[in-house]
Order: C-alpha cells, then sequence, then structure tokens
C-alpha cells in the first residue's frame, strides 16, 4: 500500500525476540479490549466503567483478587499439562480428564485412610496432604498415559483418545459423588464429602500453597526444556520425529513421558481446585464448569508459544478475566455469558496477533525514480 | 503443434532467447543479466552448481517468476508470461525433476490433463493414436493405460515428455534430466533426445553436475555461477575439466587420491540379513557382508533395490527379518539406535532434510543430535551448551561451513553446507563404522569432492565406511570392495580394483555375470 511518498510493506521476520512477541500480545490485548467495549456500548454500558469494575475487581479488590489468583494456578497448571506435549508436538485436549482423576484420587486416598466427612482424623496433615498430591499427580499421569502409550505405540491420534478419556472420566466423577457414590456427600447434594477443616491445604497469605508448585512447575519446565537431555529429546521429537529417530530418540518413550508428566500437572490442578481453594474443600457439583476451564490452558499454551514463564502472565490475565467478566455481568446487569465472551474475544485477537509474530509492518521510503538517464557512472 | 505464433520454423532458427534477465530476492541477486537463446533443432544444456541461479532461470523461461529486468522472445517476438499456462501456449514444455504427475491416474490420462482438446468430451481412441504416433517417432514404449505409480522414474520421465509433446511443445525444457534414472534408461533417454533434436526441437537440459552428459549429448552449453553467465560455448570445444573450472571458478581435482589404507580386524559381520520393506514385502534378502577396519565397502544399485532397509537395520530404525549383525565381536541384531550410536556407529541418511538435521534447531541444537546421550556434555541430565556451542565452532571452521555462526537455524543452510554439518557432527564421534547413504547426492562440484575426501579421511583413521551410493563413478572410485544390489541382494561382492562401470553396472540392472571379468 502507498501512502505519499510512504509505503507500507509486510515483511517475514528473521527472528521474533522475547520483548517483540510481549510488545505484540501486549497490543493484542488492548485491540481486544477495545472490540470488546462495542458489546457494553450496545448494552448501554459505559464501557470504561465496566473495565474499570473488571480490572479492579479482578486485580485490586480484596475478595476479587485471591479469586483470580485460585483461577490462575488452576491455568497455569492447565496450561502446564498442555504445553509439555506440545513442545513433542503433540495435544493434550485432555487436561479435563486428568485434572477430574486427579481430584478423585486426592478424596480416593481420604476414602481409603477411612476419612470422610464429620471424621475427626489423628493422621497428621503432613503426610495426608503430601498423599494427596501425589495420588493426584499419579492418577493424572496414569490417565495421560493412556493417550501417550497409544500414540506411541500404534500411533493413534492422541487428540482422540484424551478427548474420549475426557467423557469417560467425567462420568466416572458423577459416579462417584452423585447420590449412592462411595464419595457422596451425606447430605446427598450431588457432591462429594468436604475435606476435614484439618486436611485444608495450607495458606500463605490467604493463597493455598499450590501456588508455590504452579509457578515451581512453570520455572523447572522452563529449565527443562532450555537445558536437560530430556527437554532436548521432547524438542527434537517435536519438531521432527524421524530426525529424533534417526537421533535415536524412542518413539515410544518421548509421548509417553510428555503425556505423563502432563497428565501429573493436570491432576495437580484437579488437587488444586477441590481440595486448596478456600470454600470448596470438595469435589463440587459443577465440577463440569472447572473441566471447561481446563481448556483455557490450550489457549493459554498457544498463547505463550510453549514457554511456560510466558503462560504465567497468560494465566494470570485469562484467570483475572474469568473472575471480573462474571461479576460485572452481576454489578451491571447484564446479560449471561459476558465472561466468556470477554475470553473469546481476547484469545481471537491474540491468535489473530500471532500473525505478526512471524510478519512485520514496515513502513519505507519509496525511492525516487531513478533520474540519473544517460549520466555514465 | 497448434500455437507457436510462427509456424515455420526451419532448422538453425533462433527460437527462444532471453536477453538480460535479472532477478532479485531479499538479500541474493539469482539471476543478474543473464543472455541466453537456443535454435531449432540444438540441445542446449545450461550448467552450474546448485545456487548458481539454474532454477531461477528455468522458472523465469516457464513463466513460473516474472524477472526484474530483461526480455524473454519467441521467435523474435517479444513475451510476456504471467504463468505457466502463456508459456505452453507458446510452445514451451517443461519436464519436472520432480515430476508433476497424478499417481493414481494412467498414462493417458495424465498427458491428457490440461490439455485444451481435453476440456470437453474425451476422444480417447484418437489421443492414443496420435501419442503412440510420437512415441514412435522418437523411441518411447510405454503402455499407455498403466497407472503412472506403477511406472519406473525413467518411464515417468517419458510420461512428463509425452505430455510436454502432445501439448504441441517445441522448446523442451528439462531439469536434471538423467538424475534418478538408471543407467540403460539414460542411453535410452539420450538416444530419444537425439532424436527429438534432429526433428527440430529446440531442448534445454539443466544439468548439475554430470558433465559427461553435458558433453555426450548437448550442441552448446552455458555456464551459471552466482547468478552470472560465466561461459557459454559449443559443446566440441568443451572438455570436463574445462567446464568444472569455469562452474566452480576453480580446478577441482576429480581423481580422488586414494592411498591404499591397510585393513585391521573386522569391524561389522553381517550374515544373511534380511528385512521388509513399509509395505511388508521382502526387500533385504539374505545379504551377507564384513566390513574391517580401513575399508571402504560401497553398495552400487538404482534406489529402490533394498539400500533403504539395508540401511535403517544396520542402523536400528528397522527390525530385521532374519540374520545377524555383529559389530566388533558383538551381537547387535536387537540394539536399538540409541545403542548403536554409543556402540560407535555413525549414520550418515540419505535425507539430509527430514531425517539427517532439524530443520528449526540451531546448529548447535543440530550438533546435539549426536551429543545429548555423550556422558562428556552431560552431567546429571543437563546438557551442556556452552560445551556443545565450542564444539559446533570449531566444526565450522574445519568444515568451512558457510554460514554466520552456531546459531542459525540449519534451514538457512544450503544442501551442500547442510551436509558438510551432518558429517562433521558424525565423523567428529570418531566412529568405528560409517554408513553414508547417498552422501552427495544433490550437491555441487566442491561439496562432492569435500565429502568424499572426508570419507576417505575416516578410512585413514581406521574406520570402516560403508557407502550406498547410485552414483556408479563414485562407489567405482571410493571403495575397496564394490557390491552391486540388484532387488535385495547383492549379486556379487568384487574387489575394487576388478570393478569396472560395465561389470558393475550390468549387475545393478540384474545381469548375471562370470565371477572373471
Amino acid at each position: 500500500m502507498r501512502i505519499g511518498s510512504h509505503e507500507i510493506k509486510l515483511e517475514r521476520r528473521e527472528s521474533l525476540r522475547g520483548w517483540q512477541a510481549a510488545s505484540i500480545s501486549i497490543l493484542a490485548i488492548i485491540v481486544a479490549l477495545i472490540l470488546f467495549s462495542l458489546i457494553f456500548i450496545f448494552a448501554g454500558k459505559n464501557p470504561f466503567t465496566a473495565y474499570r469494575e473488571i480490572f479492579s475487581y479482578s486485580f485490586v479488590n480484596p475478595f476479587g483478587l485471591p479469586l483470580t489468583i485460585n483461577r490462575f494456578i488452576f491455568l497455569l497448571l492447565c496450561t502446564c499439562a498442555f504445553i509439555v506435549p506440545y513442545r513433542a508436538g503433540l495435544w493434550n485436549i485432555g487436561m479435563t480428564g486428568q485434572l477430574y482423576a486427579g481430584s478423585l484420587a486426592a478424596y480416593a486416598v481420604l476414602y481409603a485412610l477411612g476419612i470422610g466427612e464429620s471424621t475427626v482424623t489423628h493422621l497428621t496433615p503432613w503426610v495426608i496432604i503430601p498423599l494427596m498430591l501425589l495420588g493426584a499427580a499419579v492418577a493424572g499421569g496414569f490417565i495421560g498415559s493412556i493417550a501417550g502409550y497409544f500414540k506411541g505405540r500404534f500411533n493413534v491420534n492422541e487428540i482422540v483418545v484424551t478427548m474420549m478419556l475426557n467423557f469417560i472420566t467425567f462420568w466416572l466423577v458423577s459416579f462417584m459423588i452423585k447420590e449412592g457414590g462411595p464419595f457422596m456427600n451425606p447430605g446427598g447434594r450431588g457432591e462429594s464429602f468436604e475435606l476435614p477443616p484439618t486436611l485444608h491445604a495450607p495458606l500463605l497469605w490467604d493463597v493455598p500453597f499450590t501456588l508455590i508448585i504452579a509457578l515451581g512447575a512453570a520455572i523447572l519446565l522452563y529449565y527443562m526444556f532450555a537445558r536437560t537431555k530430556l527437554g532436548y529429546q521432547i524438542r527434537a521429537y517435536g519438531k521432527n520425529p524421524a530426525a529424533a529417530s534417526y537421533a535415536g530418540i524412542s518413539k515410544l518413550r518421548i509421548p509417553v513421558e510428555v503425556f505423563v508428566m502432563g497428565g501429573a500437572l493436570a491432576g495437580l490442578a484437579g488437587y488444586h481446585y477441590f481440595a486448596a481453594v478456600p470454600g470448596v474443600y470438595k469435589i463440587a457439583r459443577n465440577y463440569g464448569y472447572f473441566g471447561d476451564l481446563a481448556f483455557y490452558g490450550i489457549i493459554c499454551g498457544l498463547i505463550s508459544q510453549g514457554n511456560p514463564i510466558a503462560a504465567i502472565p497468560v494465566a494470570f490475565l485469562f484467570g483475572g478475566l474469568s473472575i471480573g467478566g462474571r461479576f460485572v455481568q452481576g454489578k451491571l446487569g447484564m446479560s449471561f455469558g459476558i465472561d466468556y465472551a470477554l475470553l473469546g474475544v481476547l484469545m481471537i485477537t491474540l491468535v489473530a496477533f500471532q500473525f505478526f509474530y512471524r510478519y512485520k509492518v514496515v513502513w519505507v521510503r519509496v525511492q525516487e525514480e531513478k533520474l540519473d538517464v544517460g549520466i555514465p557512472h | 503443434m497448434t500455437s507457436v505464433p510462427n509456424q515455420e520454423i526451419k532448422r538453425g532458427d533462433t527460437v527462444l532467447e532471453a536477453r538480460g534477465i535479472t532477478k532479485r530476492f531479499p538479500g541474493v541477486v539469482a539471476n543478474d543479466g543473464v543472455n541466453f537463446d537456443i535454435k531449432a533443432g540444438e540441445i542446449h544444456a545450461i550448467l552450474g552448481e546448485n545456487g548458481a541461479g539454474k532454477t531461477t532461470l528455468m522458472k523465469i523461461l516457464f513463466g513460473e517468476y516474472l524477472p526484474d529486468e530483461g526480455e524473454i522472445f519467441i521467435t523474435g517476438q517479444p513475451v510476456n508470461f504471467r504463468s505457466c499456462l502463456d508459456a505452453i501456449d507458446m510452445g514451451i514444455g517443461m519436464v519436472h525433476q520432480h515430476r508433476k504427475l497424478i499417481p493414481a491416474h494412467s498414462v493417458i490420462e495424465n498427458i491428457l490433463l490440461g490439455h485444451p482438446r481435453a476440456g470437453g468430451i474425451l476422444n480417447l481412441k484418437r489421443a492414443e493414436t496420435e501419442i503412440l504416433e510420437i512415441c514412435d517417432k522418437y523411441g518411447f514404449s510405454i503402455d499407455l493405460n498403466t497407472k503412472v505409480w506403477q511406472l519406473s522414474e525413467g518411464e515417468k520421465q517419458v510420461v512428463e515428455i509425452l505430455k510436454a509433446l502432445y501439448r504441441g511443445a517445441e522448446i523442451l525444457i528439462m531439469d536434471e534430466p538423467t538424475s534418478a534414472l538408471a543407467p540403460t534408461e539414460t542411453e535410452k533417454l539420450l538416444e530419444s533426445i537425439k532424436a527429438m533434436s534432429r526433428d527440430d526441437l529446440a531442448i534445454v537440459p539443466f544439468i548439475t553436475h554430470k558433465l559427461p552428459i553435458v558433453l555426450a549429448i548437448s550442441d552448446r552449453v552455458t555456464v551459471l555461477r552466482r547468478g552470472k553467465v560465466v561461459a557459454s560455448m559449443d559443446t566440441d570445444q568443451a572438455t570436463e575439466t574445462s567446464l568444472a573450472i569455469e562452474m566452480v571458478g576453480r580446478e577441482v581435482i576429480f581423481r580422488i587420491e586414494k592411498t591404499a589404507v591397510d585393513v585391521g580386524e573386522t569391524i561389522l559381520q553381517v550374515d544373511n540379513l534380511s528385512a521388509l520393506s513399509d509395505k511388508g514385502l521382502k526387500a533385504l534378502d539374505e545379504v551377507s557382508f564384513t566390513i574391517k577396519e580401513g575399508e571402504i565397502f560401497g553398495v552400487a544399485g538404482i534406489a529402490g533395490n533394498g539400500q533403504q532397509e539395508l540401511v535403517e537395520v544396520l542402523a536400528g530404525l528397522r527390525n530385521s527379518a532374519g540374520g545377524k549383525v555383529v559389530l566388533d565381536g558383538k551381537d547387535i541384531t536387537h540394539a536399538n539406535s540409541l545403542e548403536r550410536w554409543e556402540l560407535g556407529i555413525g549414520y550418515i541418511p540419505a535425507d539430509r532434510i527430514n531425517v539427517g538435521s532439524i530443520a528449526d534447531f540451531s546448529l548447535v541444537e543440530n550438533t546435539a543430535m549426536n551429543y545429548f546421550f555423550d556422558p562428556r556434555y552431560l552431567q546429571r541430565g543437563t546438557l551442556n551448551y556452552s560445551k556443545l556451542r565450542d564444539l559446533t565452532t570449531e566444526m565450522i571452521a574445519q568444515y568451512n561451513v558457510a554460514t554466520p555462526g552456531p546459531d542459525t537455524t540449519a534451514k538457512s543452510l544450503s544442501g551442500g553446507n547442510l551436509q558438510k554439518v551432518i558429517l562433521a557432527r558424525v565423523l567428529s564421534r570418531k566412529p568405528r563404522l560409517v554408513i553414508a547413504h547417498l552422501p552427495t547426492q544433490g550437491l555441487d562440484v566442491g561439496a562432492t569432492e569435500f565429502v568424499r575426501n572426508q570419507l576417505i579421511e575416516a578410512q585413514k583413521e581406521k574406520a570402516g565406511v560403508l557407502l550406498i551410493s547410485e552414483d556408479l563413478d563414485e562407489v567405482l572410485s571410493l571403495s575397496d570392495r564394490v557390491a552391486p544390489i540388484y532387488e535385495g541382494r547383492f549379486m556379487d561382492i568384487i574387489p575394487g580394483n576388478q570393478a569396472k562401470r560395465e561389470n558393475v553396472g550390468a549387475m545393478c540392472a540384474g545381469i548375471e555375470l562370470e565371477a572373471d571379468v
């Protein structure tokens, strides 16, 4: 396109620096918010008021911020669960199922020890909580390993397997916690028995300790991909499976390993939401809602381009906006679904802006037409 | 022959002329003021290394690219191709190196595809007679009703030629016409090309490195180097050496200096090894051989006779279907590929881009492909990337790899440089056994020479080398013993001094010969 003596051109990027990717993402967020303000305007609300409400509730308000942080921990773990297979070129669509399995396993630990609601346990939480965490990770990892094994051994599409396992585990949770199920709440409310207060996850400044697990996981994964032999093998397999086999990297082990790791992280996300978030402490009746929320792990993972450190701010933003969107819907009396609509617009814009990861817009001065006709050099 | 503007072309008339063709791509001038012309009845070869600008010129002549500067004339009239269709309508036909045919369709369907007369109702009978006429004229024999996937490479090429001729081509551009052909097929093709030129067709073969072919068939030859025409002469004034010098810009020693290396202990022993192809057919049929220290064992043959399977079984990438492989006295028949790397097998795969390297990885990370398991570069599961980087820098310097540095991605390298990186990486491990599969395929003269000399270096350092190649001259000039492979079997194992083009070539084509030659 030409404007006056200047021209706007698209050029392929040779490389993309971290700060460039970050500024493109920030620009995308701003554009998404501008676009979404149309919805507020059509609903007759002032978008500035609406955004002020959203952001102040999500990120400042003493009631909203802890909710945001809890969502953030959950989303970050789900994002990491997506990222590990993603770096091996595999798609984990099964964080939902893995987190259900993780939460069931955490409660199974209690069930096995004979701890139910209103039971006073004499066992120390210093033993039981680690057991619950371990159970959640192992169960999530096991569910994940199914997809990994079928992929590695028979080259079965991992998307299909993880997706199917979501349905299986969804109904398994239902069976376990609804009336007649072994984990049912004695009150018969269609939810699991509650965690005895002594086994509530320890809080650090009102935030569950799972925050450390989530942040630690992101940092460790970053290190693993950047430095370790395992991370190298995963990346090589992800970029070119044939070349990885040539180099002696097992095409059976890598899919299993990434899905076990991913599944374990998603399992911990299950532990976090149903056994560590203050005010929940049970597998809630609407557990399906959190299963759906886990899919935002895919979005966060894609936006952060598989970089676990970059996933931290992305997951924080999505966690906050899912809380703030729901809040503003009630506060301004808007129709149902504002939170998901907001996340959706944000997601589409961020994905669309990834175009600029590969291309850049340049503003060049058009060369003057050659005037030196006939003048010998 | 329909739509060529000037119908009365006489032998010797200039049918195509390109003047001052310049084409720039970001960072490179692919064609720089190229002048070129061809007369009816002439074979005018274009010669140049990879990256000399052949492909660009070819695409410009065929209307795939627009030149930035310069003009093209067909029978004296300026033309402006906007697409290949324009070029085809002006009587230009293209025979692609990577065949553009539909495998599931029959030969005649492929020939008719895109033909203006095939737009409405097909008159197959008439088309068939016409095509068979062309076949008769130029000595092609092909069954028009066979499906293309059943054809050999040479037959597919015939289909492409027929397609162009039936479409009315007066000028035939051929991209690497003899690569991928068996020796007998090459001879047949050369005869057909001559027959076509006698019939006043203008033929432009583009050739990378097969100088004897150029000398054998062409009337004139134009040499491209770095986008410029550096020489253009009648072929009878050219020699293999003079062309090579023009191409590379310096003298290339074609004769490989092979010094006698004392043969030592047996490194590899293969007994009755069999393997199945991906389709489950027996591709390798009870092959037995040994390789000793300081020996190059050459396997000559046309692609698809079990070479790929042999290499993959030895590298641990394919299960054997019987037989035994022993490396340094250790049975490795069931070892996986990583164990084989650790035991000292160094494998240089034929497919550099999809198997031998990882395009998006930096050169350092590509080096790590053969070092990630090496305790010298590993501390408690962590790779020592700075040490790997030093190693890569050293290899770049030692092998003279043209690259800005070790952090560039593999995909930014040209074929020859990529092969150098792979070679450097594999050979730096000082493998006991080097498996080199098509190590110089598609490389230019300079890189080919370099790769061959590196294999000889490895031999001097007492490695055993298994060289698998389709280039007969390469196998013959490098190997201490030669095994012609045909349909999964070694026809014989011939000592290097008795292996000649004649006997090895015949055996590669499946002809049994008496042992004494």
